[in-house]
């Protein structure tokens, strides 16, 4: 099926094609993809020279075959945009702003993405504009517990009242891509990865608990998690760029045989050696965040509303994910199956096993 | 009611958009930034529906009593202008402007429009702070301050700000003649500036580039300061700023009888009295007084978290709102003109020794030193 789609691609092997946030935890499973798939001319933009090393590691064995560009640049920069979208055919965008503040999360997510489509309409023949967005846009507050979530749900209409400026910047991100698609003709994609994870990330997602507290408070229990392993992830970036007759459609990506929270963190455990934690059931998690968002409110923020309502369902109420859409349009399937990936995942504990690892 | 609009819609304008929705009998009127969509942004999330792409619309559409200005330093003084000239007092996120002289001629401009201006240094009006100025002016020193230190610390694992910056030679804090010394030392240096006579008659500034820094890439960005100052009647001072140690941001204050210790982090003021002890006595009494410093601090915290008045960006508010009370009374403003000139004053001298030759392309070899025994004679309103 994979190759049945890829027989057609929009684009040809010599192509530009640029990718943004090359350097980040996704980025360099899609350049080995695009590299793999016989793409020739490749370019990156990265914003430090630290990123670079890891992206020549990945294009060392094509180095033969193709052409890897990389561009030190910011997407803040009009500039920049137009050097590194120059007749670039197809934008894999996956630079993501990681700010904790509203404005600066806008500022990196939909100014930058704004700045990008822009120069890709101004000096390129744009054929596809892939946005990587994110699950955080999603809102399951009218949604049942287990219920499934797939593209058609609501997206977030308060990120504020969440106090989640990530989804406040992916929404907007979003907004504003559609908003070129309509007004400007510009061909898009979204793509809206789960819960990436793979070697290279150490974390532990919020969906599985928190240590705000000093400790580790699980509360995920036995939710489904939305997972995706970063090199099925990235070939369902790919694809989302390469596959006819999608544009303007809009992606989920998650991996088969999802794990639950409690399993996943009992094989995270297993590897990283026992650390304390502490089970909050989701009636309990949601009466508190209930609390503590009433509270912020009398006290005019003094504490501010980091556990609220929306956050809470968002994070640990409970939903079940499918990846149909994917499969269906884009021929996309996890080459990696989830015992390999989370062996793969679990693997860069081996060295550090018995240290508590910071989540 | 005052009408307020702010000009700069970034990180900083929703810290002043929170402070300002806490006082009383103030309405934000307009928002405006050359980006019109970081205007658009911060309208919709605040219910502001006058949004700007250019100041110069926006103080003739919303005609503002004042405007708050938060954008980066570069522009501060051009906006301040053309606010101060369409009749509106001005309130200038820190640092103040990029020169002295800038600060100089928007001071003289806002008296003789009878407008007030006044400069973000707002951790000069956190709880602790106005605690310890209650002590001073109540003469707990003793005498005037013979030595003050202020230390100031900077996380460059921020990685959402120093990575940005770090990251582009082009990025206005990069432009800065201090760089990154420029946009955060002002908080550390108001507060020496609080204490010292105008006419300062030695400034010795070290600078070096931490370990960390050494391989972000970004050579000539200094992050290890070190100053020696002392000014006409003999008060001397120390500041100390780093972005290796952690969690620090400090003002002590040495009297002939008594001391001040202000952590700003901790939300504590500890005073030292200087009492003789009988023998074996001066090694469990003292200790004890300062035990009991500490419990006190730790009781009055949650004394003021019980009433709410514990909430991030308390300073903010306090200058905030003192600030339009001066304006509504017509009486000074809460920071002394003098103050945010000597602030500027000093950040210049420090700049001019630590960057000689200006911004320096090549790799820092050594630490940069020299001393001005120049007096600096900013004018005193």
């Amino acid at each position: 099926m994979v190759r049945d789609t890829l027989n057609t691609p929009i684009i040809g092997i010599e192509d530009p094609v640029l990718v943004t946030g090359a350097g980040g935890f996704i980025g360099p499973s899609v350049v080995r993809k695009l590299l793999e798939y016989g793409f020739r001319d490749i370019r990156c933009i990265v914003r430090s020279a630290q990123s670079l090393a890891k992206l020549e590691t990945v294009a060392s064995p094509y180095t033969n075959n193709a052409r890897l560009g990389l561009i030190k640049g910011d997407l803040l920069s009009r500039d920049d945009c137009v050097r590194a979208t120059n007749g670039v055919r197809v934008v894999y965008h996956l630079a993501a702003g990681t700010e904790k503040s509203f404005a600066g999360a806008f500022m990196n997510s939909a100014l930058a993405t704004r700045n990008l489509m822009s120069a890709f309409l101004e000096v390129a023949k744009p054929r596809r504009f892939v946005n990587i967005s994110s699950f955080a846009v999603y809102s399951n507050l009218k949604l049942k517990r287990g219920a499934f979530l797939d593209e058609t749900c609501e997206l977030e209409e308060q990120p504020q009242e969440r106090f989640d400026a990530y989804c406040f910047g992916k929404l907007k991100q979003e907004e504003v891509v559609r908003q070129y698609g309509i007004e400007r003709g510009l061909p898009y994609v979204i793509v809206r990865p789960g819960t990436v994870f793979g070697p290279g990330k150490q974390e532990l997602t919020g969906r599985i608990g928190i240590n705000t507290f000093g400790f580790f408070i699980h509360l995920g229990g036995s939710n489904q998690l939305p997972l995706t392993f970063v090199d099925n992830c990235a070939d369902a970036i790919v694809l989302a760029g390469l596959v006819p007759g999608v544009d303007g459609e809009t992606f989920n990506i998650v991996d088969d045989e999802l794990m639950t929270s409690k399993q996943f963190l009992a094989a995270y455990t297993n590897a990283v050696g026992p650390f304390f934690s502490i089970r909050v059931p989701y009636p309990l998690a949601y009466g508190l965040s209930w609390a503590w968002e009433k509270y912020s409110k009398w006290s005019k923020g003094q504490l501010p509303p980091v556990f609220n309502r929306r956050r809470c369902s968002a994070e640990w109420k409970g939903n079940r994910y499918s990846n149909r859409k994917l499969r269906e349009r884009l021929g996309w399937q996890p080459k990696v199956s989830m015992e390999r990936s989370i062996g793969a995942f679990l693997s860069q504990f081996e060295s550090s096993r018995g240290q508590r690892l910071n989540h | 009611m005052l009408k307020v609009a702010i000009v700069g819609c970034g990180k900083i304008a929703d810290q002043h958009v929170h402070a300002i929705r806490r006082i009383p009998d103030c309405k934000l009127v307009g928002v405006c930034d050359r980006e019109p969509l970081m205007a658009k942004q911060l309208g919709e999330r605040f219910g502001i529906s006058a949004c700007f792409g250019d100041v110069t619309e926006m103080v003739r559409a919303v005609a503002p009593d004042v405007v708050h200005i938060t954008t980066p330093p570069q522009n501060h003084c051009m906006l301040a202008k053309e606010c101060l000239n369409a009749g509106s007092h001005v309130y200038l996120e820190k640092p103040f402007t990029v020169t002295a002289e800038e600060a100089k001629s928007l001071i003289q401009l806002a008296d003789h429009a009878n407008l007030k201006v006044t400069a973000g240094h707002n951790l000069q009006f956190t709880l602790e702070m106005m605690e310890m100025r209650r002590l001073v002016n109540g003469g707990f020193l003793g005498g005037r301050p013979v030595h003050v230190e202020s230390y100031f610390s900077y996380d460059l694992g921020d990685k959402s700000y120093a990575g940005a910056f770090l990251g582009n030679r082009q990025h206005w804090v990069r432009q800065l003649p201090g760089q990154l010394l420029h946009n955060v030392i002002s908080h550390g240096i108001a507060r020496l500036a609080e204490f010292l006579d105008d006419e300062l008659t030695q400034i010795v500034a070290t600078a070096d580039q931490s370990e960390s820094l050494r391989t972000s890439g970004a050579d000539e960005v200094l992050d290890e300061l070190r100053v020696m100052l002392r000014d006409k009647r003999g008060t001397t001072a120390f500041f100390c700023f780093s972005t290796q140690i952690r969690a620090l941001n400090e003002l002590r204050i040495y009297g002939p009888v008594g001391s001040i210790t202000v952590d700003v982090v901790s939300g504590s003021v500890i005073r030292n009295e200087k009492r003789a002890h009988k023998s074996y006595l001066t090694y469990f009494i003292p200790p004890l007084r300062n035990s009991r410093e500490h419990f006190r601090n730790a009781g009055l915290n949650l004394t003021n978290f019980v009433r709410r008045r514990l909430y991030q960006d308390a300073g903010m508010k306090e200058l905030i709102e003192r600030f339009y009370n001066s304006i509504r009374l017509d009486t000074t403003p809460p920071i002394p003109y003098r103050e945010i000139i000597l602030t500027a004053a000093i950040m210049d001298e420090i700049f001019a020794q630590i960057y000689p030759t200006g911004l320096r392309s090549s790799a820092i070899s050594a630490s940069v030193a020299s001393v001005s025994t120049l007096p600096l004679q900013p004018t005193v309103q």
